[in-house]
Protein backbone atom coordinates (compact mmCIF):
# COMPACT_ATOMS: atom_id res chain seq x y z
CA UNK A 1 0.00 0.00 0.00
CA UNK A 2 3.08 2.22 0.62
CA UNK A 3 4.71 2.85 -3.36
CA UNK A 4 6.14 6.39 -2.28
CA UNK A 5 8.16 5.32 0.97
CA UNK A 6 10.40 8.60 0.68
CA UNK A 7 7.36 10.54 0.39
CA UNK A 8 5.40 9.25 3.96
CA UNK A 9 9.10 10.10 5.12
CA UNK A 10 9.50 13.30 4.43
CA UNK A 11 6.12 14.02 5.02
CA UNK A 12 6.24 12.36 8.72
CA UNK A 13 9.54 14.35 8.88
CA UNK A 14 8.32 17.54 8.09
CA UNK A 15 5.27 16.63 10.70
CA UNK A 16 8.01 15.31 13.52
CA UNK A 17 10.42 18.52 13.06
CA UNK A 18 7.08 21.14 13.35
CA UNK A 19 6.06 20.08 16.77
CA UNK A 20 9.83 19.68 18.30
CA UNK A 21 11.24 23.10 16.88
CA UNK A 22 8.04 24.36 19.21
CA UNK A 23 8.28 21.98 22.38
CA UNK A 24 7.86 24.71 24.68
CA UNK A 25 4.45 25.28 23.67
CA UNK A 26 3.94 21.60 22.60
CA UNK A 27 5.97 19.44 24.87
CA UNK A 28 6.50 20.59 27.96
CA UNK A 29 3.05 22.41 29.31
CA UNK A 30 1.47 19.14 29.50
CA UNK A 31 4.54 18.24 31.63
CA UNK A 32 4.47 21.03 33.85
CA UNK A 33 0.45 21.01 33.91
CA UNK A 34 0.56 17.04 34.80
CA UNK A 35 3.55 17.37 37.53
CA UNK A 36 0.96 20.31 39.36
CA UNK A 37 -1.77 17.57 39.21
CA UNK A 38 0.11 15.12 40.97
CA UNK A 39 1.46 17.05 43.58
CA UNK A 40 -1.78 18.35 44.06
CA UNK A 41 -4.38 16.08 43.86
CA UNK A 42 -1.68 13.12 44.64
CA UNK A 43 0.27 14.02 46.86
CA UNK A 44 -1.51 17.21 48.71
CA UNK A 45 -5.14 15.78 48.65
CA UNK A 46 -4.50 12.11 47.40
CA UNK A 47 -2.33 11.38 50.85
CA UNK A 48 -5.55 12.09 53.18
CA UNK A 49 -8.00 10.15 51.04
CA UNK A 50 -9.01 6.24 51.57
CA UNK A 51 -8.30 4.66 47.94
CA UNK A 52 -7.77 1.45 49.21
CA UNK A 53 -11.08 0.87 46.89
CA UNK A 54 -8.82 0.55 43.77
CA UNK A 55 -6.22 -1.13 45.17
CA UNK A 56 -3.79 1.34 44.41
CA UNK A 57 -2.54 4.75 45.90
CA UNK A 58 -4.18 7.86 44.93
CA UNK A 59 -1.13 9.16 43.48
CA UNK A 60 -0.53 5.48 41.58
CA UNK A 61 -4.09 5.82 40.21
CA UNK A 62 -3.52 8.97 38.57
CA UNK A 63 -0.45 8.62 36.93
CA UNK A 64 -1.62 6.46 34.21
CA UNK A 65 -4.79 8.81 33.73
CA UNK A 66 -2.81 11.34 33.61
CA UNK A 67 -0.34 9.61 30.56
CA UNK A 68 -3.42 8.78 28.69
CA UNK A 69 -5.21 12.33 29.08
CA UNK A 70 -2.48 14.22 27.79
CA UNK A 71 -1.74 10.95 24.98
CA UNK A 72 -5.11 12.02 23.40
CA UNK A 73 -5.02 15.67 23.77
CA UNK A 74 -1.15 15.82 22.23
CA UNK A 75 -2.39 13.32 19.38
CA UNK A 76 -5.49 15.27 18.64
CA UNK A 77 -4.04 18.76 18.84
CA UNK A 78 -0.79 18.22 16.60
CA UNK A 79 -2.95 17.03 13.85
CA UNK A 80 -5.68 19.62 13.90
CA UNK A 81 -3.58 22.16 14.44
CA UNK A 82 -1.21 21.27 11.62
CA UNK A 83 -3.61 20.10 9.16
CA UNK A 84 -6.28 23.31 9.47
CA UNK A 85 -3.12 25.99 9.37
CA UNK A 86 -2.43 24.18 6.44
CA UNK A 87 -5.71 24.20 4.59
CA UNK A 88 -5.72 27.90 6.52
CA UNK A 89 -2.01 28.93 4.25
CA UNK A 90 -3.20 26.63 1.29
CA UNK A 91 -0.12 25.19 1.49
CA UNK A 92 -1.68 21.78 1.74
CA UNK A 93 -1.52 22.33 -2.03
CA UNK A 94 1.95 20.94 -1.62
CA UNK A 95 0.77 17.63 -0.23
CA UNK A 96 -2.45 17.47 -2.41
CA UNK A 97 -0.05 18.21 -5.64
CA UNK A 98 2.48 15.45 -4.93
CA UNK A 99 2.36 11.79 -6.22
CA UNK A 100 1.68 10.48 -2.49
CA UNK A 101 -1.23 8.42 -2.45
CA UNK A 102 -4.55 9.30 -0.21
CA UNK A 103 -3.37 6.28 2.06
CA UNK A 104 0.21 7.94 2.52
CA UNK A 105 -1.08 11.50 2.44
CA UNK A 106 -2.88 10.16 5.61
CA UNK A 107 0.17 8.55 7.43
CA UNK A 108 2.23 11.16 6.86
CA UNK A 109 0.63 13.23 9.16
CA UNK A 110 -0.35 10.73 11.46
CA UNK A 111 3.47 10.54 12.00
CA UNK A 112 3.31 13.85 14.03
CA UNK A 113 0.35 13.38 15.98
CA UNK A 114 1.42 9.45 16.93
CA UNK A 115 5.26 11.12 17.41
CA UNK A 116 3.98 14.13 19.55
CA UNK A 117 1.32 11.75 21.62
CA UNK A 118 3.88 9.42 22.23
CA UNK A 119 6.88 11.82 23.18
CA UNK A 120 4.23 13.86 25.92
CA UNK A 121 2.75 10.08 27.43
CA UNK A 122 6.39 9.32 28.29
CA UNK A 123 7.66 12.83 29.60
CA UNK A 124 4.52 12.50 32.00
CA UNK A 125 5.78 9.07 32.95
CA UNK A 126 9.06 10.58 33.44
CA UNK A 127 8.16 13.37 35.41
CA UNK A 128 6.30 11.13 37.93
CA UNK A 129 8.53 8.70 38.82
CA UNK A 130 10.37 11.01 41.56
CA UNK A 131 6.81 11.52 42.86
CA UNK A 132 5.84 7.65 42.28
CA UNK A 133 8.20 5.70 41.84
CA UNK A 134 6.51 2.88 39.80
CA UNK A 135 7.84 -0.36 37.01
CA UNK A 136 5.61 -0.72 34.01
CA UNK A 137 3.89 -4.06 34.36
CA UNK A 138 2.54 -4.47 30.78
CA UNK A 139 5.25 -2.48 28.45
CA UNK A 140 4.19 -3.95 25.26
CA UNK A 141 0.24 -3.93 26.06
CA UNK A 142 1.05 -0.18 26.89
CA UNK A 143 2.90 0.69 23.50
CA UNK A 144 -0.07 -1.14 21.90
CA UNK A 145 -2.46 1.14 24.10
CA UNK A 146 -0.33 4.02 23.39
CA UNK A 147 0.18 2.86 19.63
CA UNK A 148 -3.29 2.89 18.92
CA UNK A 149 -5.19 5.48 20.72
CA UNK A 150 -2.80 8.34 19.97
CA UNK A 151 -3.85 6.81 15.64
CA UNK A 152 -7.34 7.68 16.68
CA UNK A 153 -6.93 11.12 18.67
CA UNK A 154 -4.83 11.97 15.59
CA UNK A 155 -6.97 10.81 12.57
CA UNK A 156 -9.67 12.86 15.04
CA UNK A 157 -7.75 15.51 14.49
CA UNK A 158 -7.37 15.70 11.22
CA UNK A 159 -11.10 15.15 10.85
CA UNK A 160 -11.66 18.00 13.03
CA UNK A 161 -9.53 20.23 10.74
CA UNK A 162 -10.84 19.67 7.82
CA UNK A 163 -14.32 20.10 9.65
CA UNK A 164 -13.31 23.32 10.64
CA UNK A 165 -14.09 26.52 8.83
CA UNK A 166 -12.12 29.06 11.55
CA UNK A 167 -9.96 28.80 14.61
CA UNK A 168 -13.22 28.68 16.67
CA UNK A 169 -14.83 25.44 15.06
CA UNK A 170 -11.25 24.21 15.31
CA UNK A 171 -11.04 24.23 19.47
CA UNK A 172 -15.02 23.10 19.30
CA UNK A 173 -14.57 19.38 19.50
CA UNK A 174 -11.38 19.30 21.70
CA UNK A 175 -13.00 22.05 24.26
CA UNK A 176 -16.34 20.58 24.58
CA UNK A 177 -16.23 16.62 23.39
CA UNK A 178 -12.83 15.23 23.72
CA UNK A 179 -11.82 16.79 27.21
CA UNK A 180 -15.35 16.06 29.15
CA UNK A 181 -15.04 12.57 27.75
CA UNK A 182 -11.52 12.21 28.26
CA UNK A 183 -12.63 14.00 32.45
CA UNK A 184 -15.65 11.51 32.99
CA UNK A 185 -13.69 8.60 31.65
CA UNK A 186 -11.74 7.95 34.90
CA UNK A 187 -8.44 9.79 35.14
CA UNK A 188 -9.11 10.75 38.67
CA UNK A 189 -11.81 8.79 39.61
CA UNK A 190 -12.47 5.19 39.70
CA UNK A 191 -15.99 3.94 38.22
CA UNK A 192 -16.94 2.11 41.44
CA UNK A 193 -17.37 5.82 43.15
CA UNK A 194 -19.85 6.55 41.13
CA UNK A 195 -23.69 5.69 41.40
CA UNK A 196 -24.73 3.18 39.42
CA UNK A 197 -26.64 5.35 36.78
CA UNK A 198 -23.45 7.12 35.64
CA UNK A 199 -21.64 3.87 36.00
CA UNK A 200 -23.56 2.73 32.99
CA UNK A 201 -23.99 5.78 31.11
CA UNK A 202 -19.92 5.74 31.58
CA UNK A 203 -19.56 2.45 29.62
CA UNK A 204 -20.40 4.01 26.57
CA UNK A 205 -17.68 6.84 26.86
CA UNK A 206 -14.96 5.34 24.95
CA UNK A 207 -12.00 6.98 26.93
CA UNK A 208 -13.04 4.36 29.27
CA UNK A 209 -11.42 1.90 27.48
CA UNK A 210 -8.89 3.81 26.53
CA UNK A 211 -8.04 4.87 30.18
CA UNK A 212 -8.46 2.13 31.97
CA UNK A 213 -6.24 -0.01 29.35
CA UNK A 214 -2.92 2.18 30.26
CA UNK A 215 -3.98 1.97 33.57
CA UNK A 216 -3.97 -1.80 33.23
CA UNK A 217 -0.56 -2.00 31.45
CA UNK A 218 0.97 0.19 33.94
CA UNK A 219 -0.32 -1.16 37.37
CA UNK A 220 -2.53 -4.17 36.32
CA UNK A 221 -5.63 -2.44 37.91
CA UNK A 222 -8.41 -1.99 35.94
CA UNK A 223 -12.17 -1.06 36.51
CA UNK A 224 -12.70 -2.49 32.64
CA UNK A 225 -12.17 -5.89 30.87
CA UNK A 226 -8.80 -5.76 29.18
CA UNK A 227 -9.93 -7.84 26.05
CA UNK A 228 -12.47 -5.04 25.64
CA UNK A 229 -10.54 -1.95 25.78
CA UNK A 230 -7.88 -3.55 23.79
CA UNK A 231 -10.44 -4.07 21.36
CA UNK A 232 -12.24 -0.81 21.50
CA UNK A 233 -9.22 0.24 20.72
CA UNK A 234 -8.00 -1.67 17.66
CA UNK A 235 -11.30 -0.83 15.84
CA UNK A 236 -11.68 2.26 16.41
CA UNK A 237 -8.65 3.09 15.52
CA UNK A 238 -8.76 1.22 11.92
CA UNK A 239 -12.05 2.89 11.38
CA UNK A 240 -10.91 6.35 12.05
CA UNK A 241 -7.83 6.15 10.04
CA UNK A 242 -9.50 4.52 7.10
CA UNK A 243 -12.43 6.74 7.77
CA UNK A 244 -9.18 9.88 7.38
CA UNK A 245 -8.26 8.32 4.17
CA UNK A 246 -11.65 8.36 2.45
CA UNK A 247 -12.20 12.08 3.39
CA UNK A 248 -8.91 12.53 1.23
CA UNK A 249 -9.95 10.42 -1.32
CA UNK A 250 -12.91 12.26 -1.92
CA UNK A 251 -11.68 15.75 -1.13
CA UNK A 252 -13.60 17.13 1.50
CA UNK A 253 -13.05 20.81 2.13
CA UNK A 254 -9.47 19.89 0.23
CA UNK A 255 -11.10 19.82 -3.26
CA UNK A 256 -12.91 22.63 -4.71
CA UNK B 1 4.40 7.52 -20.46
CA UNK B 2 1.08 6.02 -21.63
CA UNK B 3 0.85 8.41 -24.80
CA UNK B 4 4.30 10.12 -25.25
CA UNK B 5 2.26 12.37 -27.88
CA UNK B 6 -0.63 14.05 -25.95
CA UNK B 7 0.33 15.74 -22.60
CA UNK B 8 -2.50 17.35 -22.54
CA UNK B 9 -6.08 15.49 -23.52
CA UNK B 10 -9.52 17.12 -21.95
CA UNK B 11 -12.47 15.63 -23.44
CA UNK B 12 -15.84 17.14 -22.71
CA UNK B 13 -15.31 18.38 -18.95
CA UNK B 14 -17.96 19.94 -17.26
CA UNK B 15 -17.78 21.78 -13.92
CA UNK B 16 -20.17 23.35 -11.69
CA UNK B 17 -19.26 25.28 -8.24
CA UNK B 18 -23.03 24.74 -6.86
CA UNK B 19 -25.15 25.70 -9.25
CA UNK B 20 -22.61 28.20 -11.14
CA UNK B 21 -21.26 26.52 -14.41
CA UNK B 22 -17.53 27.09 -14.18
CA UNK B 23 -16.99 24.99 -17.14
CA UNK B 24 -18.84 24.05 -20.28
CA UNK B 25 -18.45 20.83 -22.00
CA UNK B 26 -15.03 21.65 -23.12
CA UNK B 27 -12.46 19.25 -24.74
CA UNK B 28 -9.06 20.33 -26.41
CA UNK B 29 -5.71 18.81 -26.67
CA UNK B 30 -1.94 20.06 -25.80
CA UNK B 31 1.18 18.44 -28.15
CA UNK B 32 3.98 17.25 -26.02
CA UNK B 33 6.74 20.30 -26.27
CA UNK B 34 3.95 22.49 -26.58
CA UNK B 35 4.09 26.38 -25.20
CA UNK B 36 0.69 26.82 -24.82
CA UNK B 37 -1.05 29.78 -23.96
CA UNK B 38 -4.85 29.60 -22.17
CA UNK B 39 -6.36 33.28 -22.00
CA UNK B 40 -9.67 34.84 -20.83
CA UNK B 41 -11.33 37.22 -19.23
CA UNK B 42 -11.13 37.21 -15.37
CA UNK B 43 -13.77 34.16 -14.16
CA UNK B 44 -13.54 32.73 -17.57
CA UNK B 45 -12.80 29.23 -16.05
CA UNK B 46 -9.03 29.13 -16.61
CA UNK B 47 -7.50 28.14 -13.04
CA UNK B 48 -10.99 25.73 -12.92
CA UNK B 49 -8.87 24.08 -16.00
CA UNK B 50 -5.88 24.25 -14.11
CA UNK B 51 -7.12 22.89 -11.36
CA UNK B 52 -8.78 20.10 -12.94
CA UNK B 53 -5.80 19.14 -14.80
CA UNK B 54 -3.42 19.38 -11.41
CA UNK B 55 -5.97 17.74 -9.07
CA UNK B 56 -7.01 20.49 -7.01
CA UNK B 57 -10.58 20.38 -7.65
CA UNK B 58 -13.14 17.19 -8.95
CA UNK B 59 -15.83 17.72 -11.67
CA UNK B 60 -18.71 16.50 -12.76
CA UNK B 61 -18.19 14.94 -15.86
CA UNK B 62 -15.70 14.39 -18.84
CA UNK B 63 -12.17 12.55 -18.90
CA UNK B 64 -8.85 14.00 -18.21
CA UNK B 65 -5.91 12.89 -19.21
CA UNK B 66 -2.19 13.72 -18.69
CA UNK B 67 0.11 11.93 -21.22
CA UNK B 68 -2.29 9.06 -21.06
CA UNK B 69 -2.51 8.72 -17.54
CA UNK B 70 -6.45 9.44 -16.15
CA UNK B 71 -6.11 12.39 -13.84
CA UNK B 72 -8.67 10.90 -11.46
CA UNK B 73 -7.93 6.94 -11.50
CA UNK B 74 -4.12 7.36 -11.78
CA UNK B 75 -3.24 10.83 -10.11
CA UNK B 76 -0.11 9.41 -8.82
CA UNK B 77 1.22 8.85 -12.53
CA UNK B 78 0.03 12.45 -13.44
CA UNK B 79 1.16 14.16 -10.82
CA UNK B 80 4.66 12.91 -11.32
CA UNK B 81 4.29 14.31 -14.36
CA UNK B 82 2.95 18.14 -13.86
CA UNK B 83 4.11 20.98 -11.84
CA UNK B 84 2.17 23.98 -10.95
CA UNK B 85 3.12 27.13 -10.71
CA UNK B 86 -0.06 28.60 -8.80
CA UNK B 87 -1.28 32.31 -8.99
CA UNK B 88 -0.86 32.57 -4.75
CA UNK B 89 1.93 32.16 -2.70
CA UNK B 90 0.72 29.47 -0.73
CA UNK B 91 4.06 28.69 1.16
CA UNK B 92 4.15 26.64 4.56
CA UNK B 93 5.33 29.72 6.86
CA UNK B 94 7.46 27.41 9.19
CA UNK B 95 10.03 26.65 6.76
CA UNK B 96 13.05 28.09 5.17
CA UNK B 97 13.00 27.90 1.65
CA UNK B 98 15.28 25.75 1.21
CA UNK B 99 13.46 23.24 3.56
CA UNK B 100 10.47 23.51 1.85
CA UNK B 101 11.89 22.74 -1.27
CA UNK B 102 13.71 20.07 -0.15
CA UNK B 103 10.32 18.75 1.24
CA UNK B 104 8.82 19.32 -1.62
CA UNK B 105 10.87 16.99 -3.77
CA UNK B 106 10.73 14.43 -0.99
CA UNK B 107 7.18 14.30 -1.21
CA UNK B 108 8.21 13.20 -5.19
CA UNK B 109 10.45 10.57 -3.74
CA UNK B 110 13.81 12.18 -4.39
CA UNK B 111 15.98 11.00 -1.27
CA UNK B 112 17.18 14.16 0.73
CA UNK B 113 20.93 14.50 -0.44
CA UNK B 114 19.57 14.94 -4.24
CA UNK B 115 16.82 16.75 -3.07
CA UNK B 116 19.29 19.78 -1.33
CA UNK B 117 21.41 19.46 -4.50
CA UNK B 118 18.42 20.44 -7.07
CA UNK B 119 17.11 22.87 -4.69
CA UNK B 120 20.45 24.84 -4.45
CA UNK B 121 20.11 24.46 -8.13
CA UNK B 122 17.07 26.16 -8.48
CA UNK B 123 17.79 28.66 -6.19
CA UNK B 124 20.95 29.55 -7.86
CA UNK B 125 19.15 29.87 -11.17
CA UNK B 126 16.52 31.94 -9.99
CA UNK B 127 18.72 34.51 -8.19
CA UNK B 128 17.72 33.01 -4.51
CA UNK B 129 20.44 31.18 -3.41
CA UNK B 130 21.51 33.99 -0.77
CA UNK B 131 18.03 33.57 0.66
CA UNK B 132 17.96 29.63 1.48
CA UNK B 133 18.11 30.16 5.25
CA UNK B 134 14.96 32.58 4.95
CA UNK B 135 11.41 32.16 5.81
CA UNK B 136 9.38 32.99 2.58
CA UNK B 137 7.95 35.72 4.42
CA UNK B 138 11.25 37.85 4.30
CA UNK B 139 10.74 37.68 0.52
CA UNK B 140 9.83 40.47 -1.70
CA UNK B 141 6.65 39.38 -3.74
CA UNK B 142 9.37 38.85 -6.81
CA UNK B 143 11.12 36.61 -4.95
CA UNK B 144 8.10 34.70 -4.04
CA UNK B 145 6.64 34.45 -8.08
CA UNK B 146 10.58 32.82 -8.09
CA UNK B 147 9.91 30.76 -5.39
CA UNK B 148 6.70 29.29 -6.72
CA UNK B 149 8.22 28.36 -10.35
CA UNK B 150 11.23 26.81 -8.34
CA UNK B 151 8.89 24.51 -6.63
CA UNK B 152 7.06 23.86 -9.64
CA UNK B 153 10.49 22.62 -11.45
CA UNK B 154 11.60 20.84 -7.98
CA UNK B 155 10.69 17.43 -9.20
CA UNK B 156 11.94 17.94 -12.81
CA UNK B 157 8.15 17.53 -14.54
CA UNK B 158 7.25 16.99 -18.14
CA UNK B 159 4.63 19.57 -18.25
CA UNK B 160 5.26 23.08 -16.12
CA UNK B 161 1.51 24.60 -15.49
CA UNK B 162 1.83 28.55 -14.82
CA UNK B 163 -0.92 30.73 -13.59
CA UNK B 164 -0.31 34.12 -14.93
CA UNK B 165 3.68 33.80 -13.38
CA UNK B 166 4.77 37.14 -14.31
CA UNK B 167 1.68 39.02 -12.96
CA UNK B 168 3.12 42.08 -10.97
CA UNK B 169 7.01 41.44 -11.65
CA UNK B 170 8.81 44.07 -13.21
CA UNK B 171 10.26 43.99 -16.64
CA UNK B 172 13.82 42.46 -15.35
CA UNK B 173 11.59 39.43 -13.46
CA UNK B 174 9.72 39.15 -16.43
CA UNK B 175 12.46 38.96 -19.03
CA UNK B 176 14.10 36.14 -16.43
CA UNK B 177 11.05 34.22 -16.53
CA UNK B 178 10.39 34.31 -19.92
CA UNK B 179 14.20 33.21 -20.97
CA UNK B 180 13.82 30.32 -18.43
CA UNK B 181 10.67 29.38 -20.18
CA UNK B 182 11.87 29.34 -23.57
CA UNK B 183 15.04 27.23 -22.49
CA UNK B 184 12.49 24.62 -20.60
CA UNK B 185 10.00 24.50 -24.03
CA UNK B 186 13.77 24.02 -25.99
CA UNK B 187 14.38 21.24 -24.13
CA UNK B 188 10.68 19.84 -24.55
CA UNK B 189 9.32 20.64 -21.52
CA UNK B 190 5.40 21.29 -22.45
CA UNK B 191 4.57 24.30 -20.30
CA UNK B 192 1.03 25.74 -20.21
CA UNK B 193 0.53 29.18 -19.56
CA UNK B 194 -2.27 31.59 -18.52
CA UNK B 195 -2.20 34.97 -19.18
CA UNK B 196 -3.46 38.70 -19.25
CA UNK B 197 -0.56 40.31 -21.10
CA UNK B 198 -1.64 39.66 -24.54
CA UNK B 199 2.58 40.14 -25.63
CA UNK B 200 3.49 37.96 -23.35
CA UNK B 201 1.23 35.01 -25.17
CA UNK B 202 2.32 36.31 -28.56
CA UNK B 203 5.76 36.62 -27.93
CA UNK B 204 6.05 32.84 -26.27
CA UNK B 205 3.62 30.71 -27.08
CA UNK B 206 3.17 28.18 -30.18
CA UNK B 207 -0.40 27.53 -29.52
CA UNK B 208 -2.89 29.42 -28.07
CA UNK B 209 -6.56 28.27 -26.87
CA UNK B 210 -9.12 31.51 -25.67
CA UNK B 211 -11.69 30.57 -23.04
CA UNK B 212 -14.79 32.35 -22.41
CA UNK B 213 -17.85 31.96 -19.84
CA UNK B 214 -16.33 28.35 -19.28
CA UNK B 215 -16.49 27.78 -22.60
CA UNK B 216 -13.38 27.39 -25.83
CA UNK B 217 -14.02 30.18 -28.00
CA UNK B 218 -11.04 30.18 -30.15
CA UNK B 219 -8.10 27.24 -30.21
CA UNK B 220 -5.37 26.46 -32.12
CA UNK B 221 -1.61 27.27 -33.46
CA UNK B 222 -0.39 30.92 -33.22
CA UNK B 223 -0.75 31.41 -37.21
CA UNK B 224 -4.05 30.14 -37.67
CA UNK B 225 -5.57 31.85 -34.22
CA UNK B 226 -3.86 35.08 -35.58
CA UNK B 227 -4.32 35.50 -38.81
CA UNK B 228 -3.36 39.08 -39.80
CA UNK B 229 -4.44 40.21 -36.80
CA UNK B 230 -3.28 41.19 -33.07
CA UNK B 231 -3.99 38.85 -30.49
CA UNK B 232 -5.21 41.42 -28.21
CA UNK B 233 -7.61 41.77 -31.19
CA UNK B 234 -8.66 38.03 -31.57
CA UNK B 235 -9.04 38.07 -28.06
CA UNK B 236 -11.33 41.23 -27.70
CA UNK B 237 -13.34 39.74 -30.86
CA UNK B 238 -13.88 36.28 -29.53
CA UNK B 239 -14.37 37.64 -25.95
CA UNK B 240 -17.15 39.96 -27.11
CA UNK B 241 -15.11 42.40 -25.04
CA UNK B 242 -14.84 44.81 -28.31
Amino acid sequence: MITNPIGVMALSKREIIRFLSVASQTVFPPLVISLLFMYIFGVAIGERIDFSVAGLSYLGFIVPGLMAMHLISASYENTSSSLFIARWHNHIQEVLLSPLSYFEMVLGLLAGGVARGVVVCAGVYLVSLPLAPAAILHPFLLLYFILTVSVIFACAGMMGALWAEDFGMLGVWNIYVIMPLILLGGVFHPLSLLPKIVRHISQFNPMYYFINGIRYSMTGVSDASIAVCALTALLMAVGFFFFTVYLFRIGYKLRT
Amino acid sequence: MRDSERAVSIQNLTKYYGKFQALDNISFEIRRGDFFAFLGPNGAGKTTTINVITGLSNFQQGCVKVFGYNTTSEYIQTRRLVGLCAQEFNFDPFLTIHQLLVYQAGYFGILPQEASRRTDELLDRFQLIDKRNVKHRALSSGMKKRLLICRALIHDPEILILDEPTAGCDLELKFLIWDYLTQLNNEGKTIFLTTHYMEEAERLCKTIGIINHGRIVRIGNKQDVLKDKSLEAVFLEVTGLE
